[in-house]
């Protein structure tokens, strides 16, 4: 037990230590802290609005529960996709565990270990839903101390067994994706399956719940208490039995429920556990090799071409970013997954006929609305793509390669924004297509917003990484700490929300400005402008750091 | 030829190379020698951009590696300590991408990666990922990577380090072909037995300052002939 904590705390420690940061850099977290408070006042504030207007609707036929119930749904939906993606990179990606292996621990001992940091992960990730949420609840429904002490220990509870769960699944896939002969590609292709799996569960659940037999059988359950509840959680028992615990923390009842979690929890660890000690090292031994061919000439001899460097840099940039799967997961996949869920949601709305109408709504709404709506929108999803802000990090040991071979460092570097921007092309193409294709949108508006978009995939690309030329994470062990425990995606996110959240809301507000075109044309100007002003940053940047960086 | 011309390198409070004054004429093989942390990478690394200069100046060629430092790099091809770069690029791509970069054109690109990796004998896995190359073989690509594009100047850290007997044979002999033709080798190493054999001049380097410069003729003399040359590197080396 004692070796199991020691291998969990140096796991941890090579994950989030602060060992060679600069102080500058451990003032800009403080700072970046204090600048997310009035950040979360107004998340809170709106969850408050949210929970206050469904407690008091669902009150009075005694279903309020079902709030809760659809809290911890969520949490469980929401839970099993982070669990997915860090367990994977955890567990299989990270070709630390090689380091590890030659020693003599157990498979459990390990995975217990490499199941630490994405465990804290889920923390963070609950914590921003539902620590709020609960605390609200409990505010509205007027709880007692023990509802608070039960909210706490489901706080640190419920985690788990999304993450038991999808670890037991992940290493019964990667058991035989290991089998397979090119490894990098398949340990793609496992998490991409697993991906897949939980949209398809997503589906699943929207499937069953048929509009209009849901509005006639809501209609008869919420005659009756919990009714709401029930088909709430229905696929989800934990999400029911975590609700019933807080709804009746004041009875023996709740106590039971709590304890029924607790017992599953500690149950599921156990799995998880001797799961792992089987499978764990059949999945991840052997697992970094890659594939070799068989050899033809012919072929080699065929890649041999001249191309212009520009080029070279950026189809190497590619090359790695497809071949890496830790990069492909959280850069390709990760970016798709905004575009991919918001189809999976208008494909089913439409089929129900509520979307269908939405285009030809939006021609009524005629004017800037729409525009400005679809544009914030957008640069939200671009603005989330980690494919800018690992431009620097993810040389890692390759980066010094920049220094010594004689390319100028603004080539460098704009293949690296150059290939953000191709990156991004993938999500608007997906989001253009559902445009065209779901919410048939009119042509003037399309052809306006697509050129609004690449102009901010533009903005959003040299914006993230000017970030990360800044603030390079360059020495890391294990690809995954290019994305884990770095603020960039937010400060990234920050900046260009602020100044175009900003600039939208002011268009909104202009009366005199109403027209679709005349809005496109003042919101291209400022794009081209915010992309001119990054364009001088960062050429500045390329001067003062490029060389410095290491 | 490189000029080192009264270089000093702090790093993190500690000074890694002191006021060093080092020429490393054309046609000869240069040896760099000196104790784990003596500042050799240093130095290397400055050489070839990979580390700013705190003071003083280095030019490769009469090319200064700061303020003309494209021009410079055109001429000289390095082998990195560690070959662990662009893992997942496949060996052919990576050569290819050198050859873009190096402005080499078609027909001798393909005639030039042919030779080498046959020579080193990784010519079969070219179209593998890098990342599935043994230690050695990665050297290798590394090697061929920079013969590839023919540099006037040719600055290796421990290039022979991991390397089998027969391609390390190979590799040597490379390196008096090039400096038979006027060129500039010079390398980093550990290996006595290497330096032995191959090198015409050597410098020796201990916490950070130039101990002796000089061929191994000179070098003997200066200390007492019958000493191997093991004996003469702990003594210049020996800590107080």
């Amino acid at each position: 037990m004692n070796k199991t904590f020691r291998l969990i705390r140096t796991m941890l420690k090579m994950q989030y230590s602060l060992a060679g940061k600069s102080s500058g850099e451990k003032i800009g977290y403080v700072l970046l802290a204090i600048f997310l408070i009035p950040f979360s006042g107004i998340i809170i504030s709106v969850l408050n609005s949210i929970v206050e207007t469904l407690y008091d609707q669902l009150a009075p036929s005694g279903n309020e529960n079902a709030l809760l119930g659809l809290l911890f749904v969520g949490m469980t939906i929401v839970l099993l996709f982070v669990s997915l993606s860090s367990v994977l990179s955890s567990f299989y990606f990270a070709e630390d565990i090689e380091g590890f292996i030659p020693y003599p621990f157990h498979p459990y001992q390990l995975l217990a270990g490499k199941a630490a940091a994405p465990f804290i992960n889920l923390y963070v990730t609950s914590g921003v839903l539902m620590v709020p949420i609960l605390t609200l609840y409990g505010i509205h429904s007027g709880a007692g101390f023990i509802y608070y002490i039960y909210a706490l220990l489901l706080f640190l509870i419920f985690p788990v067994i999304p993450f038991t769960m999808m670890a037991i699944l992940l290493m019964f896939f990667m058991r035989f994706a290991n089998i397979a002969k090119n490894k990098d590609r398949t340990k793609v292709f496992a998490g991409l399956l697993t991906f897949v799996f939980i949209i398809g569960f997503n589906v699943i659940i929207r499937l069953n719940q048929n509009p209009e037999q849901t509005a006639e059988g809501a209609a008869q359950l919420i005659q009756q208490q919990n009714g709401l509840l029930n088909i709430i959680t229905g696929m989800i028992p934990t999400a029911y039995f975590s609700t019933m615990a807080l709804q009746n923390a004041k009875a023996l009842n709740g106590l039971f429920f709590l304890l029924l979690l607790l017992a599953l929890s500690v149950g599921t660890i156990f799995l998880f556990l001797t799961a792992g000690q089987k499978l764990y090292f059949k999945g991840v031994l052997g697992l970094t090799a890659g594939s070799t061919k068989k050899f033809n000439s012919g072929k080699v001899s065929k890649k041999i071409k001249t191309q212009p460097v520009f080029l070279a840099l950026l189809l190497k940039e590619l090359r790695i970013i497809f071949r890496t799967p830790t990069f492909f997961m959280q850069i390709v996949v990760q970016s798709l997954f905004g575009p991919v869920f918001l189809v999976v949601i208008l494909v089913f709305e439409s089929s129900s006929g509520s979307i269908g109408a939405l285009g030809s709504m939006l021609e009524q709404f005629d004017g800037k609305a729409p525009l400005l709506l679809l544009f914030i929108l957008t640069l939200f999803i671009l603005g989330v793509n980690p494919a800018s802000y690992s431009s620097i990090s993810r040389d890692g040991r390759s980066w010094p390669a920049n220094l010594y071979l004689p390319v100028p460092a603004k080539t460098v570097i704009f293949s690296k924004v150059m290939t953000a921007w191709l990156i991004n092309l993938l999500s608007i193409i997906l989001l253009a297509a559902v445009g065209l294709a779901v919410i048939q949108m009119p042509p003037a508006l399309f052809i306006a917003w697509i050129i609004l978009t690449f102009l901010a995939s533009w903005f959003t690309s040299l914006v993230g990484t000017s970030l990360d030329l800044n603030d390079p994470k360059l020495n890391w062990t294990d690809e995954q700490e290019v994305f884990k425990s770095r603020f960039i995606s937010l400060i990234a996110l920050l900046i260009e929300m602020g100044t175009f959240g900003f600039i939208v809301l002011l268009l909104w507000n202009i009366d005199s400005l109403q027209s679709l075109w005349m809005t496109s044309l003042l919101l291209a100007l400022l794009l081209t402008i915010a992309i001119g002003i990054s364009h001088v940053a960062l050429r500045k940047l390329i001067g003062t750091k490029f060389l410095k960086t290491r | 030829m490189i000029t080192i011309k009264n270089v000093t390198k702090e790093y993190a409070g500690k000074t890694a190379v002191k006021n060093l004054d080092l020429v490393v004429p054309d046609g000869k093989i240069f040896g760099f020698l000196g104790p784990n942390g003596a500042g050799k990478s240093t130095t290397i690394k400055m050489i070839t951009g990979i580390l700013p200069i705190d003071e003083g100046t280095i030019t490769v060629n009469g090319y200064d590696i700061a303020s003309q430092s494209i021009e410079a790099k055109k001429l000289f091809g390095y082998v990195p300590d560690s070959p662990d770069i662009f893992l997942r690029l496949k060996g052919i791509e990576y050569l290819n991408f050198i050859g873009d970069i190096f402005d080499i054109p078609k027909d001798i690109r393909k005639e030039k990666i042919e030779n080498l990796t046959k020579s080193f004998g990784i010519y079969e896995a070219l179209d593998n990922h890098i990342q599935t190359y043994s230690h050695g073989m990665r050297q290798k690509i590394v090697v061929s990577g920079v013969l590839l594009h023919d540099p006037d100047v040719w600055i290796l850290d421990e290039p022979l380090s991991g390397l089998d007997p027969k391609s390390s044979y190979t590799l040597k002999e490379m390196m008096r072909e090039h400096a038979a033709k006027g060129n500039t080798v010079f390398f980093s190493t550990h290996v006595l037995e290497v330096v032995e054999q191959l090198c015409d001049e050597v410098a020796i380097i201990n916490k950070g300052k130039l101990q002796f410069r000089g061929n191994m003729k000179e070098m003997k003399e200066q200390f007492e002939a019958d000493e191997t040359l093991e004996k003469v590197f702990l003594e210049l080396t020996s800590n107080e």
